[in-house]
């Protein structure tokens, strides 16, 4: 399917999204008159790795798996070509509805997830990125797997090119330790993408995701937030899928005879809602098409696509890339209604829970890293007032580049020594900076490593080039 | 490269550079200056021995991290634990009955 150029066999509807990787576009198969959907992904030449993992994914035929039809070159982007779900995505009809879903929905997608997982485990297939964005529907309302493969493949090379670590509040904790996972390690993205339907967010959604890296592993299990909302039946499923040991976690078979899922209803009880997404999409479409035609008049031709675009979940990606409309976007979202009895607990999210669902975790942190709220000492360091002379360790003062509570236990022992002095106010204050702070050091770190490895990349480059010369 | 072994003994996926020791030079190099980066001539290696010390780079990048996220981690429960006791201070304080 490589020999003839992609434009020449389909034609390019509209956008449906964007991802962490590229975008996906509506698009039709001249011949054939089918619909399809097409992601873009930027790539540099020597991920041919992906190319063989698509050819895997080919072989995937499943009504639960999105199927992929082929992948052609364009210039610098692969064209992944896939079945088109009309309903799109479990975390878009969230956003669209700004709205959490009931138990006998969250049962009904998840009788579809699973025997899509089912099918692929048994064919010792690991999806590795289970999360209600890649969980599709179609419009009669069944579910199907996206990104098998694709997505791992293209973390695993882009973490090691960039040392760039991804999402990671639906990873198992052995993913995340690396020590080695199998096909259970989809079912702990399975619980947490449960509890992300019910709640809108995954665990640890709101909070830096290093910080989730790191308490995931060390932490129980997650659970909901309010358990007395939620069936006993949903609490035990949950609860069976976030076992932290994968030899005693369930199996995609298991759960399928679950009494949540044995209680689970026709998919034609998602058709409301998948109404109601489509109906907030095309006033959303409609919208945008008026106001680009009004620019069109001011500025003359716009985005080639941008007729039916979905403008503002482009926006979202946005601010990740140039830093712009962070708080238009935040407006134009509003606050979400979490489940109909529960009006409290919306108030209580400051910002869309939604949000922690969207690529690519620039959340609150970074806003504020962004708007410089740190006035980081020109040193870099992070100990901002001088310990009390009589407390202090001798050595501190030739320490004062670095953060006093850096290193060992005892040093750390030193700091809370020094908390004493400060007022509540200042403590309040550092806590806030506190993941601003770690944000840069992590930044100076990532620098580092970039500029260490690149010297390596560059004689990897040189070796490759060589070699297909001879 | 970023190859998965699978072995049919145990169904689990090992990235094989997970399981290779790290050169203590390559580990001298990632946290020495700049400055001294040149002097190493990456080209005289071969090119999947320049892969697995750009991998083990990550492995060391990763560990790095996790001791910063330790650190502020520590740093974020002392603080919790200082506001924490002052408030029980001030509830004593204004409770002196309780
Ligand atoms: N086959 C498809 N049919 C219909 N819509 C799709 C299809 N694939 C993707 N989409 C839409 O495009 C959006 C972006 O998909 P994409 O996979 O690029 O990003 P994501 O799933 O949100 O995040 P990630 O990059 O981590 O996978 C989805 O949210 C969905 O709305
Ligand atoms: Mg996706």
């Amino acid at each position: 399917s490589l020999t003839r150029q992609p434009e020449e066999v389909f034609d390019i509807i509209c956008k449906l999204g964007e991802g962490s990787y590229g975008s996906v576009y509506k698009a039709l198969h001249k011949e054939s008159g089918q619909v399809l959907a097409i992601k873009q992904v930027p790539v540099d030449t020597d991920l041919q790795e992906i190319i063989k993992e698509i050819s895997i994914m080919q072989q995937c035929d499943s009504p639960y798996v999105v199927k992929y039809y082929g992948s052609y070159f364009k210039n610098t982007d692969l064209w992944i070509v896939m079945e088109y779900c009309g309903a799109g995505s479990v975390s878009d009809i969230m956003r669209l509805r700004k709205k959490t879903l009931s138990e006998d929905e969250i049962a009904t997608i998840l009788i579809d997830t699973l025997k899509g997982l089912e099918y692929l485990h048994r064919r010792r297939k690991i999806h590795r990125d289970i999360k209600a964005g890649n969980i599709l529907l179609n419009t009669e309302g069944h579910a199907k797997l996206a990104d098998f493969g694709v997505a791992g493949q293209l973390t695993d090379t882009m973490a090691k090119r960039n040392t760039v670590i991804g999402t990671p509040f639906w990873m198992a904790p052995e993913v995340i330790q690396e020590i080695g996972y199998d096909c259970v390690a989809d079912i702990w993205s399975l619980g947490i993408t449960a509890l992300e339907m019910a709640e809108g967010k995954p665990p640890y959604g709101d909070i830096h995701p290093m910080r989730a890296i790191f308490m995931i592993p060390t932490k129980p299990p997650p659970s909901f937030r309010e358990p007395d909302q939620w069936s006993p039946e949903f609490i035990d499923f949950v609860s069976q899928c976030l076992v932290k040991k994968p030899e005693e976690r369930a199996t995609a078979e298991y759960l399928l005879t679950h009494e949540f899922i044995g209680n689970a209803k026709h998919p034609s009880i998602l058709s409301t809602m998948i109404a109601e997404a489509r109906e907030i999409r095309e006033s959303q479409a409609f919208r945008n098409a008026q106001q680009n035609c009004n620019n069109a008049k001011t500025f003359g031709a716009g985005d080639a696509y941008s007729e039916a675009t979905m403008k503002q979940r482009d926006g979202t990606l946005v601010p990740a890339r140039d830093g712009t409309a962070t708080a238009d976007l935040a407006a134009d979202l509003g606050t979400m209604v979490i489940n109909e009895p529960d009006l409290a607990t919306m108030k209580r999210h400051d910002t869309d829970p939604m949000d922690t669902n969207r690529p690519k975790y620039r959340p609150l942190f970074l806003e504020h890293f962004e708007k410089k709220e740190v006035s980081r000492a020109s040193n870099g360091t992070l100990a901002h007032s001088p310990p009390p002379p009589d407390r202090a360790p001798p050595r501190a003062h030739h320490r004062a580049a670095r953060p006093v509570w850096e290193g060992s236990g005892v040093k750390c022992k030193v700091s809370v020594v020094q908390l004493a002095y400060l007022s509540e106010g200042e403590l309040e204050a550092r806590m806030a900076r506190l993941d601003a702070e770690m944000e840069a050091e992590i930044e100076q770190l990532r620098a580092r490593y970039d500029r260490k490895r690149r010297p390596i990349l560059d004689a990897i480059h040189l070796k490759r080039k060589r070699q297909q010369n001879f | 490269g970023g190859c998965y072994l699978v072995s049919p003994l145990v169904p689990t996926l090992v990235p094989p550079y997970l399981l290779e020791e790290i050169p203590h030079w390559l580990i001298v190099y990632s946290k020495a200056d700049q400055e001294l980066d040149h002097k190493l001539r990456w080209n005289m290696f071969r090119l999947s021995e320049l892969d697995c010390y750009s991998d083990m780079l990550t492995r060391l990048y990763k560990q790095e991290l996790q001791l910063i996220v330790m650190k502020y981690e520590r740093y974020r429960s002392a603080l919790l634990q200082e506001l924490e006791r002052r408030r029980r201070a001030i509830t004593y304080h204004t409770h002196p009955n309780y």
